[in-house]
């Protein structure tokens, strides 16, 4: 009996202290969603940010760092407790997570321990709103709101019908867009919906008989996209584009719903199969295939990028000896560099003002970039729907 | 059901008192126990997985109380939780009421919420808990419809924090901590009041057979709508502290079935027809899920603690503390 207990307790030890950072190496923390309702997308910026780390020790003469990632299992709670333990474990920041009502609480964990926390899964413009010293972004509902609005306002629509999750960030999307399209004259019927539902037939019936618009609109998450496309293609209201926002215009979702996603728009920063200009990000694509046997998508970029930024900032204020007294916010603050994501600077609320979203087209199995001109490697195929 | 043994009963007299230095011994221990991670310097992490513990701990005492007292198997906590979370939220944050009377207040709300449920209370069984099950649905549904109100969706973010108490931050961990210990010992005090008076004696004969308890005239109806206030009070006060303590709420997550799940996994482990017995099993449960098997399997953890619970289920049906006692009897009798 005691043998076990001694043998519990142990394990219980190792799991609080084994994971400390040596003398040699930098501990860097992330919380991510790696089960529950977030998890599809938690796995894919998990490897992202591996691959930036990887990338950056590769290139690091002085500092290497050490990545550890807890599963914060979708859920504000264990994602503050994550932020908690791995700042005792000596992590000197904390990237994560995805999903505002996560990303809230844990930054604010953050915060209040002192350690610089970056994100790129929560566009919420409440969380630029709260003045905390240590919290970054590098992409905001603005930027996808932009991005989605270019696209729309060059199809000079009649009638939009948006479709949108009462959570925070769609919700606050879908009333930017509504503002935004309503000021250009496009007629705009917004139809938010319980995040808890699945049965879209109800509202997409409403959008074919009431509405009529010529684009359908969603600002939503992933399963959302799911549900709110397969009620289309079988009621099939007459639209001529199906457009989303964030995580729609990813490979992995076509791979698994190609009968819904072909045709249909969402935000992007890549063409798939991958095209790449700039050599940091023809390096990341090749890391990335080497150590994941496939291309880059959305979130592992996204994860990339927030990953590399931090990095250069922990060794400027490593080289500047400030990296444990303050001087990584500073360091941060300093960032003003182009990424394969566009430029990123962060302002005052730790926001990045420069942050703009493309919009890639699914077709059939390729993701092309149909919007603004200026990104664009092909053109937009109409009608932009799955049938 | 376990009939309901005389053992079972309050004891009375000569033999409560003699019971009296022991039972000071194990009070005396667990409170000892329960100061140990302060006294020891816990980390935030581990302070933090500590007072996530003890709010379970609060529901699922909550819990039993119905259960145990009264027979009524709740499906529904989540509601008396997310309303009693919602309640102190608003009043502290538009009204700008102090903390400290808010909390209270969340779980008088919910308590005022329960009185909607009561006509469920004339259906036992798998009965009443589906529809209480649906009343926690509705409760989340009116939280999400009510955008005005409660931020519908999109949910409050920057609720006020807990407040300085004589000199004692209760937003920081060892505040928040030992706030929770006190209110968890007081819920468990008056759990254990009422369980060990008249009240307590009749609500236990009521959830062995309500019929029979009827006939003696025991007002049954009456005894359990106070335990459902009861239980709904204690659960919206911890739906208030978590709130405060996380500083957001959205209607998904303060209304979760985890919040009503949890609770009655975590008692039915601890010993569901005692008073510890869940606050241990909310603890045990907890803690070994997010320090033991979370530490052997990082992602997806959760099966360890599901072959455990099976396992418990099949070993010990009366829970930790019914397979402690039935050793402890086994001793005896050798």
């Amino acid at each position: 009996m005691l043998r076990r207990a001694v043998a519990v307790a142990t394990i219980a030890f190792a799991a609080l202290c084994g994971n400390r950072a040596s003398a040699d190496d930098i501990l860097v923390g992330a919380h991510m969603p790696l089960t529950g309702s977030l998890a599809r997308s938690g796995q894919a910026f998990d490897e992202g940010m591996r691959v930036a780390v990887q990338m950056f020790n590769a290139r690091s003469g002085t500092h290497k760092l050490r990545l550890r990632v807890i599963d914060d299992e979708s859920t504000p709670a264990k994602a503050v407790s994550a932020v908690e333990k791995l700042v005792a474990d000596g992590a000197v920041a904390v990237i994560g997570g995805y999903g505002s009502n996560i990303v809230g609480p844990a930054s604010d964990a953050a915060n209040r321990l002192d350690t610089t926390y970056i994100t790129a899964g929560a566009a919420s413009d409440e969380l630029t709103k709260r003045g905390l010293k240590t919290f970054f972004r590098i992409n905001n509902n603005a930027g996808y709101q932009r991005g989605m609005v270019g696209l729309l306002k060059s199809l000079k629509p009649a009638s939009v019908s948006i479709v949108a999750s009462t959570k925070e960030s769609p919700s606050l999307l879908a009333k930017g867009l509504q503002r935004d399209l309503s000021a250009e004259g496009v007629k705009v019927t917004l139809h938010e919906f319980d995040p808890a539902i699945t049965d879209f037939k109800p509202i997409i019936n409403k959008v074919k008989l009431q509405d009529r618009p010529d684009a359908l609109v969603m600002a939503a998450y992933e399963n959302d996209y799911v549900g709110i496309i397969r009620a289309a293609r079988i009621l099939k209201p007459s639209v001529k584009l199906i457009v989303g926002a964030w995580a729609l215009a990813v490979p992995k979702l076509y791979q698994e719903f190609p009968d819904l996603m072909n045709n249909v728009v969402g935000a992007s920063f890549l063409p798939f199969p991958v095209e790449i200009e700039d050599e940091e990000g023809k390096g990341f694509a090749e890391a990335y295939r080497k150590t994941y046997d496939k291309d880059v998508d959305y979130h592992s970029t996204l994860s990339f990028v927030e990953t590399t930024i931090l990095a250069e900032a922990i060794a400027k204020a490593a080289e500047a000896g400030t990296l444990r007294t303050g001087g990584l916010t500073e360091a941060m603050r300093t960032t003003d560099r182009k990424t394969v994501l566009g430029p990123v600077q962060f302002d005052a609320t730790g926001d990045n003002p420069r942050f703009s979203v493309a919009m890639g087209q699914h077709r059939a199995g390729k993701i092309v970039l149909v919007s603004p001109r200026s990104a664009a490697t092909g053109d937009l195929v109409l009608p932009a729907r799955p049938w | 059901m376990t009939p309901l043994t005389p053992t079972a009963l309050p004891r009375g007299g000569a033999a409560s008192r003699a019971a009296l230095p022991g039972k000071a011994a194990l009070a005396a221990g667990l409170l000892v126990l329960a100061l140990l991670p302060v006294m020891t310097g816990a980390s935030n992490y581990m302070l933090g997985l500590l007072i996530s513990a003890l709010i379970l701990a609060g529901i699922a005492l909550a819990w039993a109380l119905l259960g145990n007292l009264g027979g009524m198997v709740s499906f529904g906590h989540a509601a008396f939780f997310g309303v009693g979370g919602y309640a102190s939220a608003l009043l502290s944050g538009k009204l700008d009421l102090p903390v400290l009377l808010t909390v209270p207040a969340g779980g008088l709300i919910a308590a005022a919420a329960s009185l909607a449920m009561l006509p469920a209370l004339r259906l036992s069984g798998p009965y009443f808990a589906l529809a209480i099950l649906a009343y926690a649905q509705i409760f989340r549904i009116l939280a999400t419809e009510a955008s005005w109100l409660t931020g519908g969706g999109a949910g409050l973010q920057g609720i006020p924090g807990l407040p300085s108490v004589f000199g004692l931050d209760l937003a920081s961990r060892t505040g928040s901590y030992l706030l929770l210990v006190a209110i968890v010992t007081l819920c468990a005090l008056a759990y254990a009041a009422v369980r060990r008076s008249p009240v307590g004696l009749a609500l236990r004969a009521i959830a062995e057979s309500e019929d029979a308890t009827r006939v003696v005239g025991v007002n049954s109806i009456l005894l359990k709508s106070m335990m459902l206030l009861l239980s709904a009070f204690i659960a919206g006060v911890f739906g208030a502290l978590n709130a405060h303590i996380i500083g957001f709420l959205e209607p998904e997550y303060a209304f979760s079935g985890i919040w009503s799940l949890m609770p009655i996994i975590a008692a039915i482990f601890g010993g569901y027809r005692t008073v510890i017995g869940p606050i241990g099993g909310a603890v045990i449960i907890y803690l070994f899920d997010q320090v033991v098997a979370k530490g052997l399997i990082a992602v997806g953890h959760q099966i360890i603690l599901g072959i455990v619970l099976v396992v418990m289920v099949l070993a010990a049906p009366n829970g930790l503390l019914g397979l402690i006692r039935a050793k402890g009897d086994r001793d005896a009798a050798a």
